[in-house]
């Protein structure tokens, strides 16, 4: 760009420099005979090529004014103008890019706590089925120990009423018997000693049984 | 509008008018001087109408003015061609290239509508191909320096029996240079002058039944229009890149290094 501006030199010594070849042409142009180029000319009109050395001068004078002030005037402004436009996409670009890289950071970091929730979930639906079987198990466990315990208890009872009414029976045996004898013999059978033997004698059915 | 012009057109005939008797009994063609100045005075006014036109609309983000994107689209193509012409350097020649791209399309637009066109004289086609070929020059001499640049003139170097030769390819190409200020001037002045010719011999044609046959020939004028501003700005890359090759070389040994 510094390039640019040094090679373009000053506007104003281009317009200044312009402006003297002007008036150089336009004096050129009306007195090419006085100043001896008349002659050339002429020479130049008869072989065909109509050339007016001072048009010539004057064109040169007008670009050089032409060229700084077109640029300072037009082209520049078209130039930053552009540049501007060029500057701004390239930035609202550069914008999309981050924004495309943000949204793919975004998406993998999303997928990577996705797979994370569904790991955790898998973790902990894993955890719970472990839990209920293992409560499933105790609650068994505990269930039969129950259940043996009850199965003790009744067969306990069962034989403490089983004792209880073999000795009802037992009692009730020994009460028909002495009865029975007390018809038999006519005689008060209730003595100890009768009661006694009726009790020996069943116990050792009992034994033998 | 229409009086604005009616009334420059009359302005335009009347000095050329005045000042052309005098000028042809000079034996001279074309345009006289203020002939000239008047036409060229057209062109930069036609020229500061559409650049201000287009101007205004350089501050939207998106050219929607339809001036402003003929001239962006105008600019990008000089662009390309300085670019891809001349290197990467190219751009910084993209306003001088602008500047003859316009002047020399809008005067031959002018050719189209008028009895004359600043490029439909010589003189002034001569005074842009000075300045193209002048500047070529000045750039080769701050590229390589003046001994540098004129050295190139000799061609490569010989051994000192071959100096005879050295000095011949020198002239030739002094004659060379020189001739491109003909070509550039005499090939446009050529095209525009030729055509108004071409399009007053077909009139002719057609003047017994009063039909205008020159006007047929308006599609090509028009592309002629294009093109020779096109050829003009060409060509002077051309010659910029030719002599700017080696500053081109060294730029991109300076980027490699």
């Amino acid at each position: 760009m510094s390039n640019e501006q040094k090679s373009s030199g000053s506007p104003i010594v281009g317009i200044i420099l312009g402006a003297v070849f002007m008036v150089g042409g336009t004096y050129l142009s009306l007195n090419a005979k006085a100043l001896g180029v008349g002659g050339i000319q002429e020479t130049l009109e008869g072989q065909g090529i109509p050339l007016d050395f001072g048009k010539t001068i004057g064109t040169i004078g007008v670009f050089l004014i032409l060229f700084p002030v077109i640029k300072s005037f037009f082209i520049k402004p078209l130039q930053d103008a552009i540049q501007e436009r060029n500057s701004d996409l390239e930035r609202t670009f550069t914008e999309a890019e981050n924004l495309r890289t943000e949204m793919e950071r975004m998406r993998s970091d999303y997928d990577r706590r996705l797979a994370e929730s569904e790991a955790s979930a898998r973790e902990q639906i894993q955890s719970q089925i472990r839990e209920a079987q293992n409560l499933r198990s105790s609650l068994m466990a505990e269930a039969a120990t129950r259940a043996d315990a009850l199965v003790q208890q009744a067969t306990a009872e069962i034989e403490a009423e089983k004792q209880k009414v073999l000795v009802e029976l037992r009692t009730h045996v020994v009460d028909l018997a002495l009865a029975a004898a007390e018809k038999v013999v006519g005689e008060n059978m209730d003595s100890e000693r009768n009661r006694r033997l009726v009790d020996d004698y069943i116990n050792s059915v009992e034994v033998v049984a | 509008m229409g009086n604005l012009l009616t009334t420059g057109f009359h302005l335009i005939a009347g000095v050329e008018e005045h000042a052309g008797e005098a000028h042809k009994a000079e034996g001279h063609h074309g345009p006289s001087f203020i002939g000239l100045a008047v036409y060229v005075l057209l062109t930069v006014v036609i020229l500061f109408f559409m650049m201000s036109k287009a101007k205004s609309g350089l501050n939207q983000r998106v050219f929607k003015n339809s001036y402003t994107s003929i001239f962006e689209q105008l600019y990008l193509f000089l662009e390309n061609m300085c670019v891809g012409i001349i290197g990467s350097h190219g751009r910084k020649y993209i306003p001088m290239m602008m500047v003859f791209w316009l002047v020399i399309f809008v005067s031959n637009v002018i050719a189209l509508f008028m009895p004359t066109a600043p490029t439909a004289d010589l003189s002034f086609n001569l005074g842009m191909a000075l300045i193209a070929v002048g500047y070529v020059q000045y750039e080769g001499i701050r590229a390589n320096g003046v001994i540098g640049h004129f050295s190139h003139f000799a061609g490569p170097k010989l051994p000192v029996a071959l100096i005879p030769i050295s000095i011949m390819i020198f002239v030739i190409e002094l004659i060379s240079e020189v001739m491109k200020n003909v070509s550039l001037s005499l090939r446009l002045f050529g095209n525009i002058e030729g055509g108004h010719q071409a399009v007053l011999a077909m009139n002719k044609i057609g003047d017994p039944v009063f039909i205008p046959v020159g006007a047929f020939l308006l599609p090509i004028k028009i592309l002629t229009c294009v093109v020779q501003a096109l050829i003009f700005c060409l060509l002077t890359c051309v010659y910029i890149s030719l002599v700017t090759a080696h500053h081109d070389d060294h730029v991109e040994a300076a980027a490699a290094h």
